[in-house]
């Protein structure tokens, strides 16, 4: 595939066009030329209003619930998702049956994306069927491609388990993932402990669920002198406890789920379980605290949390529903409306490009000469409105279905090919 | 249609012209406005006449057909409910499950649906998880009545406890009540909560503070430690069953150390200095949260909260009813 992509304003903060228009020429997948004009003759031009590049956005948590769940989703539904929402990019997380903790697990789910234009990144679970108990066999795991290690919602209960996974992926550089959440001060909550939980008779999550296992975490990851991905950091004390560690030389790193940004508590008024989250939405504070962290770097990346589910698992009682929503196809949009106030264009494109793909060590590219092309391409300001039809997705659990979105991503370039979405 | 011919007692018809509720089912007291609760009292008088006299039995809801659906266990709240259904004429249908043989929603849904596809106007449902009479009120083709969804709202066992109050000191207004021991897994507490404050009163809770959400200030309740300061303060108390079985973590010691605590016996009661009225929504640990003498004492309107307790739900079930046959016709 050979491509020519004009005047395009090139988004590369660490990169020598970055703000700069500029064309681009791409053949066999490599990046040919970076200049302010090239003229090619026999090659296929894009061209776009307001058109604007970026390397491949990388979405780093993302269930496609393949194997197992595939009526909710599957590998190729959810990459056809991931690059309507222009990410090149995911990292899958293992909740899938069977669980992804070993390495006949892993290469299914990379043998199973590899022709896809999306690139499929599997992180392993952290213990033996998510137990929280047994270590998996990381070693072997990461020499399958096991980008990471977690047990994601299914947090780290037992101190010693993560001490352990803390040292043992020290003497490869794996990277260790944790949602905190103290599961018995979490114990059965449903929504937010906070006015609305009390208003409603539903049980709360307190934001000290969190709290208490990240002070726990960032001891553990201080003692052992090991590395820590902090997964879904909700609490406006979370971020200034990051902060703090961050601060001390402690090699800590944090994502937030956008949801978790944008949306609070108040949605829940009417048991609507379309927001229903785990971690549960907050208030405002928390929100304003969030963004507050993602601007000054505490908070590392902004992922989805991509979390499909079938209609029998949302339209239930509240307490019966799952947690979770769909998230890759509107990430980009609601970024925009949302966050476009609060983070630059470069700080958006590190939260969901560059940090995830540094943290998970994958290739790092730029936008320069000779450089793989893994690229996404968009338009940040275009407002559009998202519509059903627009969910590639199997589910359709999602509470944006009408809204207006601002931003939105034109076509990936990834492994030699190049989509319009 | 042939309905229509039914005399009703005059002052009831008038009644309905006038006026209505905001609301077309009862999901829970914070969907209700101050006249909604007025006019469910008013109402409750006139049917509170009708079931003090010989004939008990008036023609209102002929041709409505009532299904009270309890996923989970009740002995008094269903009886009531079904006393009042067919002391206004309805057909009445029951299902009880457990609980625990009623999986995922889905099947809550299908139930449901199966017991409305055989023509049934009203659907009064009693089930364990909070917020499943307003899942159900969105999802089915029934005027709801809520009679109980887990920790959330018991609307009309709220609506009663005020209607006892308001009948013993003619008006609910200025008055201070304190709803003393499970707040946090109480759904009678949250809908008395709500019910007293539309209508003007001051509601303190009281209890262990293992007891108590976090959060409860922020509507508006403050919450007091110490049992006798709580009775010192109140004009009523609205003391509430322990339920041990509703309780997933131990929350204190034993109920032996419960009722050294927040029992209320007849010593505590008469070092007061004034005579408050004691409330309790049944079923009573005797020994416990009250002791017999105080349960059994002129003090106690409990009983009346029970007699009310038909004339209110007639008071709804007529309400909402007028709802059914106007979409019907």
């Amino acid at each position: 595939m050979n491509i020519l992509i004009k005047s395009a304003r090139v988004i590369d903060p660490n990169g020598k066009h970055h703000n700069k228009i500029r064309d681009i020429l791409i053949k066999n997948g490599i990046i040919k030329k970076v200049a302010a004009k090239i003229k090619e003759a026999k090659v296929k031009i894009y061209e776009a209003k307001n058109l604007h590049i970026s390397i491949g956005w990388m979405d780093m948590h993302a269930n496609f619930r393949d194997p197992g769940f595939e009526y909710k989703e599957d590998i190729n539904s959810g990459c056809r998702a991931a690059a309507k929402g222009g990410f090149t990019g995911v990292l899958l997380m293992p909740k899938n049956n069977p669980i992804t903790d070993n390495n006949a697990q892993v290469e299914y789910i990379h043998s199973k994306g590899k022709e896809n234009i999306v690139s499929v990144h599997a992180a392993g679970s952290l213990t033996k069927a998510m137990q929280g108990k047994d270590m998996v066999e990381m070693y072997d795991m990461k020499n399958a491609g096991a980008t990471a290690f977690t047990d994601d919602k299914n947090s780290v209960q037992q101190n010693d388990v993560l001490k352990s996974a803390l040292l043992y992926a020290k003497d490869f550089d794996g990277l260790i993932m944790n949602y905190p959440n103290d599961s018995s001060i979490a114990n059965g909550g449903q929504i937010h402990e906070g006015t609305i939980s009390t208003a409603l008779g539903l049980k709360g999550i307190p934001a000290m669920a969190e709290e208490i296992m990240i002070d726990r975490d960032i001891s553990l990851c201080q003692y052992t002198d090991s590395k820590l991905h902090l997964s879904y950091i909700s609490t406006k004390n979370s971020v200034s406890k990051i902060k703090k560690a961050k601060k001390q030389g402690i090699n800590i790193s944090a994502d937030v789920a956008l949801h978790n940004i944008i949306l609070t508590d108040e949605q829940i008024t009417h048991f609507d379980t379309r927001y229903k989250v785990l971690p549960p939405l907050r208030s405002q504070s928390d929100c304003t605290a969030l963004i507050k962290g993602l601007k000054e770097g505490t908070i590392d990346v902004i992922c989805t949390d991509h979390s499909p589910e079938d209609e029998e698992n949302k339209k239930t009682e509240f307490d019966n529903a799952a947690f979770g929503i769909i998230g890759l196809e509107t990430a980009f949009g609601l970024i925009g409306k949302h966050l476009s106030k609060h983070l630059s264009l470069a700080e958006i494109i590190e939260k969901i490009a560059i940090n995830p793909r540094k943290l998970l060590q994958l290739e790092s590219t730029k936008i320069e000469e000779g450089d793989t092309a893994n690229l996404t391409l968009f338009n940040p300001d275009i407002e559009w409105e998202f519509q059903k039809a627009d969910i590639q997705s199997k589910s359709v659990n999602t509470p944006f279905i009408g809204e207006k979105l601002k931003g939105k991503a034109l076509a990936i370039c990834n492994k030699g090919k190049f989509l319009e979405v | 249609m042939e309905r229509n011919k039914w005399k009703r007692p005059s002052n009831i018809d008038k009644f309905r012209k006038m006026n209505e509720l905001s609301v077309e089912h009862l999901l829970g007291i914070k969907y209700l406005t101050a006249e909604d609760i007025s006019l469910i009292f008013k109402m409750a008088d006139n049917f509170k006449k009708i079931i003090n006299q010989p004939i008990k039995k008036v023609p209102s809801l002929r041709d409505i057909t009532v299904a009270n659906l309890f996923f989970e266990n009740s002995t008094r709240t269903k009886l009531s409910f079904e006393l009042a259904e067919k002391r206004l004429s309805a057909d009445v249908v029951n299902f009880s499950s457990a609980a625990s043989s009623v999986k995922k929603g889905e099947t809550l849904i299908d139930t449901v649906n199966n017991i409305i596809a055989m023509k049934v106007d009203m659907v009064v449902v009693r089930h364990p998880n909070p917020g499943a009479s307003v899942f159900l009120s969105r999802n089915i083709d029934a005027k709801i009545v809520n009679a109980g969804d887990g920790t959330h709202e018991h609307p009309t066992q709220a609506l009663l406890d005020a209607y006892s109050i308001r009948e013993k000191y003619g008006e609910v207004k200025g008055k201070k009540v304190v709803i003393i021991g499970d707040i946090l897994h109480s759904r009678v507490a949250l809908s008395n909560i709500y019910c007293l404050q539309k209508l003007g009163a001051e509601v303190s809770v009281c209890g262990p503070s293992t007891l108590m959400p976090k959060y409860i200030s922020t509507l508006g309740v403050k919450h007091i430690n110490n049992l006798k300061d709580a009775l010192n303060w109140c004009d009523i108390a609205n003391v509430l069953r322990i339920q041990l079985e509703r309780q997933d973590v131990k929350y204190f010691p034993s109920l032996r150390e419960y009722a050294m605590v927040f029992g209320i016996n007849k010593e505590i009661l008469s070092g007061l200095n004034k005579e408050i009225t004691i409330m309790h929504p049944g079923p009573i640990n005797r020994g416990v949260e009250l002791t017999s003498d105080v349960a059994d004492s002129g003090q106690a309107i409990i009983l009346n909260q029970v007699e009310n307790g038909v004339a209110i739900r007639m008071a709804v079930l007529y309400l909402l009813a007028g709802k059914v046959k106007k979409n019907g016709e």
